[in-house]
């Protein structure tokens, strides 16, 4: 089974620059990480090859740091890596980045027959990118899955969504995004325990790389522009009391009932 | 899909109507009630799409919430939400009525769903918005975001593209009363339903684990480590039950065992917006206001009067939060 | 651009004609003395159940029943009114039944479902059941924006 794995390298603390003139934010120079759910995704990836066999790729889109990300991954285990990274990519927001990812894979040879990835990121959080590389491969997609068990021909996952416990079987080649709570078991074999991971590169693709045009791509690809980004006016700051804790509560069951928050459970009983 | 420059062919506000989970889930019909908002501004209507078998009480729901359209695809096969499958029947109507704004709940649904969509008519989707206006001198919709972790808002507009998509939270917006005199059009277009057999939905049940539903309490009460004990964290579920909500905590306090991690409120938790935030023996490290700033109403209680939960606290109480929860505890259950 | 049908959709109440819902719908011309005709009136929302009133006759062209929002005012064929749970049943004297009607009920709306086949005095099918609802033929209104006035 090849196995394709999209991780993204998220900044560890947000400490946020902007590049005001694109409406961007800088990565360069913050601490960061493999995105935790992403890192789900690989391990399960590693989990599944080490049970049918097969390849896992790791790609991930962004600046050229995003490499120790990368190296990481093949440092788990990972067969290959390839970083997608061109300064056409930068501002890309997720039609955009989903392109990229989508034409990256569909180049993969041999073909995956699975693609994972972490459910959504720490820092942007949209969850979007996973549904749409699937939708560009026209891979059918089940998100949030915290089981996967394989049978012949398709696989069999269990989500939870919406307060639902679903379980469904998904043909391949398809894209799964992955939860918190799921875990395939590894089995290393036992003469495969320190494989020599010094001389895997990790490979860059560019705009050329992967014949795509800059229009395609990037700012220029994106369908969403950001008009303003700014700080959140400061929360009002309301009064701070001090006292004996009577008067505090009473001060505070007035303020719930000027909310309305008591007359609706006086209403219900 | 690209709308060309002199293009003015999209009109209409589309809602999608995600009813799983109806009368707890509303969040189309708050959604129904911002479109109501949008459409006055650009002189139009609400169309809300109900794809699925036998829902006529969620058509007539949706019209008594403000629906001036309801467009519906009832048949057997869409008895069951189906990302595929709904992808391409609701590409098709996007396609031949062409809305110039679509939105939907940020469900998990909505959130598998949504995105796939955009992508196929090629268009932009902005997640999570805290807010949404119509811009009056370009007529864009205007769609307000949180940014990097929620320390920025981003204010996002889809130029080129249409329809202008966004998924919003529940809890975000405020649905109209329901008004049973209310009458509407209703709608049903012509579609063949092809079921996408690659996905198949083999069993589906109701989690029997009762759910931490942080996201739709309207009430949350949230402990940190100054509370001091995992016994002390009694009263906040107290006080949560009386009052129809939930205990949230912060990392340091489930980190101790006090509560269970899916009760972490913060920036690797969950982000929460209810109406009120009671917020005890939590110093406010940024990492967990991120994840409560979105509150109405917060009230901070905590021992030292310099701790900076106060900054970001509409009501702050000086004290013990034991005493202070406990006394309140007792006198709301007197009154209720 | 995609074909569709339209009605109009009722928050309170509702049938279900053509699978469409629809607040009320006319057959046929009430005012006529001898012809048949059927009336499912739009009901305001102190009202749970549907209101059904119609001029019903065999196939042959025999006036059998009249009734007049859910009460029968004349009865040529000797039909029996039966209450059920929701609604009524109108039977023939032989025990077989001539029309349905029943509500459902949901938190904040009710649907009422009409089950019957009728011809009108000419012999033509007028109406015929339809998965949940009816199928309805011949000159009508499918969607009455307010209630029908009888003269």
């Amino acid at each position: 089974m090849n196995i394709a794995v999209c991780i993204k390298q998220v900044p560890d603390i947000p400490t946020i620059r902007m590049d005001r003139e694109r409406m961007t934010v800088i990565r360069e120079g913050v601490e960061s990480v493999i995105n935790p759910l992403d890192g789900v995704a690989l391990e399960a990836a590693l989990g599944l090859r080490d049970t049918w066999g097969g390849n896992v790729t790791v790609l991930s889109m962004g600046p050229p740091q995003s490499e120790e990300a990368l190296r990481e991954a093949l440092a788990r285990g990972a067969d290959q890596a390839v970083l997608l990274t061109s300064p056409a990519f930068a501002g890309a927001d997720t039609l955009s980045t989903s392109h990229v990812l989508a034409t990256a894979i569909a180049r993969l040879n041999p073909c995956p027959d699975l693609v994972l990835c972490g459910r959504q990121t720490i820092d942007s959080d949209t969850g979007h990118v996973g549904p749409q590389i699937a939708e560009e491969l026209d891979f059918p997609q089940v998100c949030g899955v915290h089981e996967i068990h394989v049978e012949t021909d398709a696989l069999v996952v269990k989500q939870v969504s919406d307060g639902f416990l679903n379980t469904l079987r998904v043909s391949m080649p398809a894209l799964l995004t992955v939860s918190q709570g799921l875990s395939v078991p590894r089995h290393i074999p036992l003469g495969d325990l320190e494989r020599a991971f010094s001389d895997r590169k990790v490979i860059r693709w560019g705009l050329e790389d992967l014949g795509l045009q800059a229009e395609e791509v990037g700012l220029m690809g994106s369908a969403t522009r950001v008009w303003r980004l700014y700080t959140p006016p400061p929360r009002r700051r309301g009064e701070i009391l001090s006292g004996p804790p009577h008067r505090l509560v009473e001060h505070l069951i007035t303020m719930l009932e000027a909310m309305g928050i008591l007359d609706e459970e006086d209403a219900n009983g | 899909m690209k709308k060309m420059q002199t293009d003015r062919n999209y009109e209409g506000i589309w809602i999608f109507g995600d009813y799983r989970n109806y009368f707890q889930n509303r969040v189309t019909l708050q959604l129904i009630s911002k479109g109501k908002e949008l459409a006055q501004a650009l002189k139009t209507e609400v169309t809300v799409l109900v794809l699925g078998n036998r829902i006529h009480q969620y058509a007539m729901e949706y019209v008594a919430h403000g629906a001036d359209v309801v467009m519906v695809v009832d048949h057997p096969r869409l008895k069951d939400y189906h990302v595929e499958t709904y992808t391409l029947l609701v590409a098709k109507m996007v396609e031949s009525f062409r809305p110039e704004i679509f939105l939907a709940g940020a469900t998990a649904f909505g959130r598998e769903f949504f995105p796939r969509l955009a992508k196929r008519l090629r268009t932009g989707l902005s997640a999570d918005c805290v807010s949404l206006e119509i811009d009056s001198e370009s007529g864009l919709l205007v769609q307000t975001t949180p940014a990097f972790g929620g320390d920025l808002l981003a204010e996002i507009v889809t130029p080129d593209h249409r329809p202008q998509m966004a998924t919003v939270h529940p809890g975000v917006f405020e649905e109209r009363v329901h008004d049973p005199l209310a009458v509407g059009r209703i709608v049903y277009p012509e579609l063949e339903i092809e079921a996408d057999e690659r996905v198949q939905l083999m069993r589906t049940r109701p989690e029997q684990v009762r759910k931490v539903n942080l996201e739709d309490a309207p009430v949350v009460f949230a402990g940190g480590r100054g509370l001091g004990s995992m016994e002390r964290f009694q009263v906040l579920f107290d006080l949560a039950e009386l009052l129809g909500g939930e205990v949230g905590a912060t990392r340091p306090a489930i980190l101790s065992g006090w509560v269970e991690d899916t009760r972490l409120l913060g920036q690797t938790g969950k982000s929460v917006k209810p109406r009120l935030l009671v917020t005890a023996g939590t110093s406010g490290a940024l990492q967990y206001t991120s994840g409560i700033q979105g509150a109405e109403a917060i009230v901070a209680i905590n021992r030292d009067p310099h701790a900076p939960i106060f900054k970001i606290a509409d009501l702050g109480l000086v004290g013990d939060a034991h005493a202070i929860l406990g006394l309140l505890l007792e006198k709301l259950r007197k009154r209720l | 651009m995609l074909k569709f049908k339209e009605s109009l959709i009722a928050a309170n109440h509702n049938y279900l004609v053509n699978e469409m819902l629809t607040p009320g719908f006319v057959l046929g011309h009430p005012e006529a003395r001898d012809e048949f005709w059927f009336v499912a009136d739009v009901v305001g929302p102190g009202r749970r159940e549907g209101l059904i009133s119609a001029r019903l006759y065999d196939g042959l062209g025999n006036c059998i029943v009249e009734m007049k929002e859910n009460e029968i005012t004349e009865n040529p064929g000797q039909i029996l009114f039966q209450p059920i749970p929701e609604g009524f049943r109108l039977n023939e004297p032989s025990g077989k039944l001539l029309m349905e009607s029943r509500t459902r009920s949901f938190t904040n709306g009710t649907l009422t479902l009409i089950h019957a086949k009728l011809y009108d005095k000419q012999g033509g099918l007028r109406m015929e059941p339809s998965y949940e609802g009816v199928k309805v033929y011949g000159e009508g209104r499918l969607a009455l924006p307010a209630p029908y006035r009888f003269r």
